[in-house]
């Protein structure tokens, strides 16, 4: 019962937010210039969704973001992996990437122009540059999170290595692995749109860019809307995945 | 009448050795150079006995056991287990039996149980029906599909114990699986495993810091000393089987107890 009074609440509040979303603008108490009413800003996100050059911005930063997810995560994972598991490069490494770590990462994104220009191999370098560090500690905290006592009971059965990394390193990981997916993702998809916003020619960054630089408020806001709603999807289908896993994590 | 048979059973069929340690020394790279953990530990465990072996921490009686189950290899010595030399981890000989936090989170009970047949490729009806069995041995029927965190600790340890037995190997390696148990807990433990014991007839080698428990379980008491380990005194302990929560209170239990600890204590 409790769940559901909650599930009513929330979607009463999300509710009185887009309704005054609504209201506001419409009855002038506060600036339509500024915030349009929802029903022109879906209005507009209706009609820029069936606009080719949209559809092809879409495309350009879809591609950006896979294929900088893809770099990033295996070879952060590997790295991860590599510091955790072979201590001298540990003790190398760890100290370096927490102090990179703590860099806001776009302080070095004139630099990525000057050495890749303004096209898809910048945004796709430092969206994984942006991506990298993140997943890179996961990684490692997740090969630490494998209990030493779970590796003896698998050794004490004769279990071989590759049945000790699928039925040992694998589940011990998962958890921890698939919030480092989600987490990356943030930076990874934060990466890509800082990027195409500051300089760049293509992509759904580069067009909202410009929709505020114009004072087209209303497809700013759908563009928002629309990369809100790619982001979240995302999230919340890694989070089911994490949630099934959360019955045994400890 | 009943446990005197039994008693005699046991020992009847005591002749082989199901465990033999000869000679076996133990030396590990420390900071500071070589440090000498085991030194010359000679022991012998009849076949069906249950042997505790106490000590103080750090005497190294967990490295021994390491070295029982063949995960560990010692700097010298030799170990056989049912006549041949162990080397590496054989559970079809050797079954071991964790501290608490051994099971995996991730699979129910009668998956943990089947865990060992599964790296054995075992067809799944044949695990299921043999971990499903163990269960039963160890009172758990119907908990298979539990999760560990669904189960008490005395639950959990029961599930060990049924794991340890899945492949039904002759000996039996406990690390203080107990240790973490309150007290009234880990006296019903022991004595299930007792129970458990008796139906299946295993060489156990058990390790304890319980002096109680040391007695109140074992057919024989193994002494060691503080680091390096050495085997300061072996002592039987001829309280009848089955055993009862009564012969606590009794001045024989008491003087074994007694004697275990003056030695322990009296070793810096």
């Amino acid at each position: 019962m409790r769940g559901t009074t909650l599930v009513i609440v929330r979607m009463a509040l999300l509710a009185a937010v887009l309704l005054l979303w609504e209201a506001l603008p419409r009855f002038g108490f506060v600036n339509p210039m500024l915030l349009p009413p929802l029903s022109d800003v879906l209005a507009a996100l209706a009609h820029i969704l069936v606009r080719a050059d949209v559809h092809q911005a879409l495309g350009v930063t879809a591609a950006e973001v896979v294929v900088a997810f893809a770099i990033a995560v295996p070879l952060g994972a590997a790295l991860g992996v590599l510091s955790a598991e072979n201590a001298y490069f540990g003790d190398i490494f760890k100290p370096m990437l927490f102090y990179v770590f703590s860099i806001p990462k776009s302080i070095f994104l004139p630099m990525f122009i000057l050495v890749f220009g303004i096209g898809f191999p910048q945004k796709v370098a430092y969206a994984t540059f942006s991506t990298l560090f993140i997943v890179i500690m996961s990684a490692s905290t997740a090969v630490e999170s494998v209990k030493a006592e779970h590796l003896l009971v698998a050794r004490s059965y004769g279990a071989t290595q590759i049945q000790i990394l699928r039925r040992v390193y694998l589940p011990s990981m998962l958890p921890i692995l698939l919030e480092a997916l989600r987490i990356s993702m943030i930076f990874n998809f934060t990466g890509v749109m800082i990027a195409e916003m500051y300089a760049s020619r293509l992509g759904i960054g580069r067009l909202i860019a410009d929709w505020g630089e114009s004072f087209e408020m209303t497809k700013l806001l759908a563009g928002v809307i629309l990369i809100a709603a790619a982001a979240m999807l995302f999230n919340e289908a890694v989070r089911s995945l994490e949630a099934r896993c959360s019955t045994w994590r400890t | 009448m009943q446990h005197v048979a039994n008693l005699t059973g046991k020992r009847a069929g005591a002749a082989k050795a199901a465990v033999e340690v000869r000679g076996l020394s133990h030396v590990y790279a420390g900071r500071d150079g070589a440090v000498p953990a085991l030194e010359n530990i000679e022991l012998k465990v009849p076949a069906g006995r249950f042997i505790v072996i106490v000590g103080p921490s750090g005497c190294g009686k967990t490295s021994l056991l390491m070295m029982l189950a063949g995960l560990r290899a010692p700097s010298a010595g030799t170990i056989l287990c049912d006549g041949r030399p162990i080397s590496q981890p054989d559970p079809t000989r050797v079954g071991v039996v964790f501290q608490e936090a051994s099971l995996y989170p991730w699979l129910t009970a009668v998956e943990n149980v089947e865990f060992p047949l599964v790296l054995k490729h075992a067809p799944r009806a044949e695990r299921r029906e043999r971990a499903g069995a163990m269960l039963n041995l160890v009172g758990l029927d119907g908990f298979g599909s539990r999760y560990p965190h669904e189960l008490s600790g005395g639950m959990k340890q029961r599930v060990s114990i049924a794991r340890g037995l899945v492949q039904d190997p002759p000996v039996l390696l406990m690390d203080e699986p107990f240790a973490a148990l309150d007290e009234q807990t880990r006296m019903t433990m022991g004595h299930e495993l007792l129970s458990i014991w008796s139906q299946t007839s295993k060489t156990v080698v058990f390790i304890t810091h319980s002096l109680t428990e040391a007695v109140y379980l074992a057919d024989e008491v193994v002494v060691m000393s503080a680091r390096p380990g050495r085997i300061l005194d072996r002592i039987t302990v001829d309280l009848p089987r089955p055993r009862t929560y009564q012969m606590m209170a009794t001045d024989v239990f008491g003087a074994l107890r007694e004697r275990i600890w003056l030695q322990i204590r009296t070793t810096p």
